[in-house]
């Protein structure tokens, strides 16, 4: 079959308007400047009501010779425009979001807005920290009273009654002749008077009280932690490597450290544990008095008359007891000369020290 | 004691020349250096003594540690030796409690004399006063032997001398008093016939002192009993450098060897003569033995020690050995009988004399570590809750004055007026123990306000103590508590918006906070007038925390009147305490129903409540009549205003239902609020009614 002269015609016209569409079509995409104007253009020219759109419904009626020829041509032409818009899409999105952003410029400099989280005691930090240093080496928190007799803050620690150690630990005495507890050890008494199975590793916390007058350095109550450990065959290297695994994992392996004798009545031989001035690093300032040396840990090797007092064979039994003052210890890592500050309730400082504002 | 390197040297030739390995050495042997003086050609070291270690506390016993430890010589001062003979008073000791009394008589020279500055130099680096020859003397043996010694002017001394205890009433003039003082029965003096001549071991008497004009004096050298000289000094409230040496126990050697030293100085320098020495006493070295094994010695110390490197340490220190290899007997000089007593004791002097650095250390073995306790860590998530709300711990005393108590407005007969009190404390501030935690919170409430600053949170954890002659101990309960207080914005203010006030019901978030972190049934109820607290509080702006029925704890505004008391003119505190057992309370088991499918939905009701109408009381009448549909009921909305002049409220309840597969109709759902509002109308009657 042939085509006639008239479907000839038709085809031409329609190859036509095609060509007029597409120039009409971008002219006017060329003027978009909005999405909502590009959705308009999108709808005239592939919406169901477009031309594009028509000629495809027509296509029947095309002559089947030139059928195929003319549909490529219309697909061809649809995919063009649509390329055609989405990369204008594209560009007024881009556009858009560069608009957006521009308007939503935020000054960084005004502060932050998020509510601000409190803060642990000095004191409380550095009791957690040694806690867990503590608890690495199997040691368990006990707690004891703050009121105390005098049998467990001294008589059971080798601490008879008018024994110059007692001049050590100014003691405040409360009614029916009980006592604020001078120091922490009561608990090991506490604690070894219930005779538990070897080994006992205990550590304990806590407020002590001193009947002194209160200067910068000196406190009615302050705190102390302390650790203890029964067993059988601990000796006095085992002890000086206790002290050395604690204070390395307070201060770090690099600190130097050193021991020294010292007294104390409820432990032979007893031990001073100092660690490298901070400030100074060894050489000598006002904060080590000169000494390059900053005193930390007491300890020794539990006194067989505190042993004998429980009924523990010191020929079988034998014990380590160390402690020192978490007060004393949360100042020289702040930097705080002044303990007294650090029991003045004083939100600025404690602000200050977690880093907020005073 | 402030010592005198070039004058130690004298002593320990072995010495280090330079100040800084002084102290390093002294620090190293158990001579605690508070400070080292540099004074100009004589250096200084001012040292803190070991409370055990009398013999420490004179040029002698530092050198003697010092020459151990460095394997030198020790050299002492010449001393005159004494032989006892007829006294030149009569002697008599009443009490056990004088171990040994010597008594001297010493007759100045015709010409008088003074002590030159090289012999006065340790008393001069201890920075004592020069008084006259005899005392200088004997101020000078004991710095030199550590032996006090007192002189008295023998003119003075009626009759004979006795040691003895003093009598009920008893007076005496101690030196440097403004006037005689009455002493307690009991205490260890020296007399004549007629007066106290001294307290033993403590300091001598006004009326019996030796002056530069004494002509004739008795010198005393003795020992006693260490408590009793405590006694003495405690109850004079003295402490003098004769009382705290012999409080750590004398030395059965020396009385005659410090008197000798004092007639040697006096004979030399000053031109008098000893005439007749007195021995009172028997006191004699027990010889103490201590067995030592060097096996043990070396298991101890983790390295070798042979029978010989013991015996040549400790023999620096005057302890003398027999014994094989196996075993060494080891003697225990007279000087050093108070504090070595035991086999622990000689491996002490073993370490020092080693070096406590130059000794092994070795960690024992540990299977493995512990976690923290359930209590550790449910006080740590308290902690999270109350950190992450902006509080900052604080630390505040066991006790607290008599002020601060009363600022809180109560009298005999309140629950809070009993306290467990100090007996001797220094300061009034220290006078009761606390018996709660709101008076400390408040003064630093109150402090802060007064420093300016108004936002205001901050807890604590402490204890308070509790008159029960019940208790273990027959006086007091302790309990531990967490107490919180709050003034001012609930939160930081910033430049974005205004944070609402700290008020009652942000306390009664934190309560449901805890409560929902912990899993612990807190329950929140009124004012309980029984809670020792209800008083100090705002009588309606409280709330009482239950658990298991069991009043908690308690929260509330400050009373007004509680406030001014404590300085505070218009910030409105808010206090928070809960007792530390509560928070330990076993937590519920996890209990939850999955959500709902689909959103429910959602009914508005709001109601204007009458005078004292509870919200709660509402809710829960909706929540009661509603169907098992009726999945919450809540409280989301309060507009308070005024109806015909008076003061309202009007409350939206959020009704939810759940509705999952939509089998309940919007009508239903009407029809459901329409019977719930009557039903709220018929339970409160006229004094709710729908808005």
């Amino acid at each position: 079959m042939t085509l006639a002269g008239w479907d000839i015609l038709r085809v031409a016209m329609q190859i036509e308007d095609i060509v007029q569409i597409q120039e009409r079509f971008r002219s006017e995409l060329g003027a978009v400047t909005d999405l909502a104007r590009l959705d308009q253009v999108r709808r005239d020219y592939l919406g169901k009501n477009s031309g594009l759109k028509a000629a495809l419904k027509d296509l029947r009626g095309v002559p089947e010779e030139s059928r195929a020829q003319f549909a490529k041509l219309l697909n061809d032409t649809k995919a063009s425009l649509e390329a055609e818009l989405d990369a204008v899409k594209l560009r007024l999105d881009e556009l858009s979001r560069r608009t957006q952003i521009e308007a939503e410029w935020v000054d960084l400099s005004m502060p932050g807005i998020a509510p601000r989280r409190g803060g642990r005691h000095p004191v409380t930090e550095v009791e957690y920290l040694c806690l867990g240093v503590l608890r690495q080496l199997g040691f368990k928190l006990e707690a004891g009273p703050e009121i105390e007799t005098e049998f467990y803050n001294f008589d059971a620690l080798n601490i008879p009654a008018h024994h110059p150690a007692r001049d050590m630990q100014d003691t405040f005495f409360v009614d029916g002749g009980l006592l604020l507890r001078s120091h922490t050890t009561p608990v090991q008494a506490r604690t070894l008077e219930q005779r538990p199975p070897l080994p006992i590793k205990i550590a304990s916390a806590g407020r002590v009280y001193r009947n002194e007058a209160v200067d910068a350095t000196h406190m009615p109550m302050f705190h102390q932690l302390e650790g203890f450990w029964l067993d059988t065959d601990l000796t006095f290297a085992h002890l000086k490597g206790i002290l050395r695994f604690v204070v390395q994992g307070l201060y770090g392996d690099e600190r130097r450290f050193r021991f020294k004798p010292k007294y104390y009545p409820y432990t032979e031989p007893s031990i001073g544990m100092d660690i490298e001035c901070a400030t100074c690093h060894g050489t000598g300032c006002s904060a080590c008095h000169g000494a390059g040396w900053v005193t930390i840990i007491g300890a020794g090797m539990i006194h067989r008359n505190v042993l004998q007092t429980f009924g523990y064979d010191p020929d079988e039994v034998s014990g380590i007891a160390f402690g020192w003052g978490t007060t004393r210890m949360a100042s020289q890592w702040i930097g705080l000369g002044r303990i007294k500050s650090l029991y003045e309730q004083d939100l600025r400082l404690l602000r200050a020290i977690h880093g907020g504002d005073q | 004691m402030r010592i005198s390197l070039n004058h130690l040297r004298r002593y320990c030739p072995a010495l280090p020349a330079s100040p800084v390995e002084v102290r390093n050495l002294m620090d190293d042997v158990g001579l605690e250096v508070k400070r080292m003086e540099d004074d100009g050609d004589d250096p200084a070291v001012v040292l803190e003594f070991l409370a055990n270690r009398g013999d420490h506390r004179c040029y002698a016993g530092i050198a003697r540690e010092i020459a151990a430890r460095l394997e030198g010589p020790l050299l002492l001062p010449p001393v005159l030796t004494l032989t006892a003979g007829e006294s030149p008073v009569p002697l008599r000791i009443e009490t056990d409690l004088c171990l040994l009394y010597t008594a001297t008589l010493i007759e100045a020279g015709p010409a008088g004399g003074t002590l030159p500055d090289e012999v006065l130099h340790p008393l001069i680096a201890a920075e004592m006063q020069s008084v006259s020859p005899w005392v200088d003397a004997t101020n000078i043996a004991n710095l030199e032997l550590g032996q006090p010694t007192h002189v008295f002017d023998a003119d003075a001394i009626v009759g004979g001398i006795t040691v003895r205890l003093s009598r009920q009433g008893e007076r005496a003039w101690p030196l440097f008093q403004p006037e005689p003082i009455t002493l307690d029965e009991g205490i260890l003096v020296i007399a004549d016939d007629e007066k106290i001549l001294g307290i033993a071991g403590v300091i001598g008497c006004e009326d019996s002192k030796a002056t530069a004009g004494s002509r004739r004096l008795l010198l005393e050298a003795a020992a006693f009993d260490p408590v009793a000289v405590r006694k003495g000094a405690r109850r004079l409230r003295l402490s003098t450098d004769a009382s705290a040496r012999f409080e750590r126990g004398g030395d059965s050697s020396l009385p005659l060897v410090g008197a000798g030293r004092v007639a040697h100085l006096l004979e030399t320098w000053a031109g008098a003569h000893h005439r007749g020495v007195g021995v009172a006493g028997d006191w004699r070295d027990p010889e103490r033995t201590i067995a030592l094994r060097p096996d043990r010695v070396s298991a101890y110390f983790h390295r070798p020690f042979s029978a010989t490197e013991i015996a040549e340490r400790l023999a620096g220190y005057g302890f003398t050995t027999t014994g094989g290899p196996e075993e060494l007997t080891v003697r225990v000089p007279p000087g050093r009988l108070w504090d070595v007593q035991n086999r622990e004791d000689l491996y002490e002097e073993l370490a020092r004399n080693a070096g406590y650095d130059e000794l092994p250390l070795a960690l024992p073995a540990v299977a493995m570590g512990v976690q923290e306790s359930p209590w550790e860590r449910t006080k740590k998530r308290v902690e999270e809750v109350i950190l992450g709300l902006g509080f900052h711990e604080v630390m505040t005393n066991g006790f607290y004055s008599r002020q601060l108590a009363e600022n809180l407005g109560i009298a005999e007969g309140h629950p809070l007026w009993e306290h467990v009190e100090t007996a001797n404390a220094l300061d009034r501030s220290f006078s009761l123990l606390k018996n709660n935690g709101l008076a400390q919170a408040v003064e630093a409430a109150a402090d802060n306000l007064r420093f300016g600053v108004d936002e205001i949170r901050m807890y604590e954890w402490t204890r308070t103590f509790h008159r029960n002659p019940a208790a273990a101990n027959g006086v007091n309960d302790e309990r531990e508590i967490l107490w919180l207080i709050a003034t001012g914005p609930s939160r930081d203010p910033s430049w974005a918006d205004k944070p609402r006030a700290v008020d009652v019901w942000y306390l009664k978030g934190i309560v449901e906070d805890l409560a929902t972190e912990l899993r612990v049934p807190f329950e929140v109820t009124h004012p309980d007038p029984e809670a020792p607290l209800y008083s100090v509080l705002h009588p309606y702006r409280q709330g009482t925390i239950l658990l298991d029925g069991r009043r908690v704890g308690i929260f509330g505004e400050l009373d007004p009147a509680v406030a001014r008391a404590f300085g505070i003119k218009k910030a409105r505190p808010y206090y928070f305490e809960i007792e530390a057992v509560a928070l330990r309370h076993e937590p519920a088991p996890v209990a939850f129903s999955l959500p709902p499918l689909r959103p429910p939905s959602v009914r508005m009701l709001a109601f204007t409540l009458g005078n004292r109408v509870e919200a709660g009381e509402v809710a829960g009448c909706l929540q009661r009549n509603g169907p098992d549909w009726l999945r919450k009921v809540s409280i989301v909305d309060l507009f308070e205003h005024e109806e015909n002049g008076e003061p309202v409220r009007t409350v939206t309840f959020a009704l939810e239902y759940r509705n999952d597969l939509s089998e309940h109709s919007i009508e239903e759902m009407n029809a459901v609020s329409e019977g719930l509002v009557r039903a709220v109308e018929g339970e409160l009657g006229g004094r709710v009614r729908l808005r």
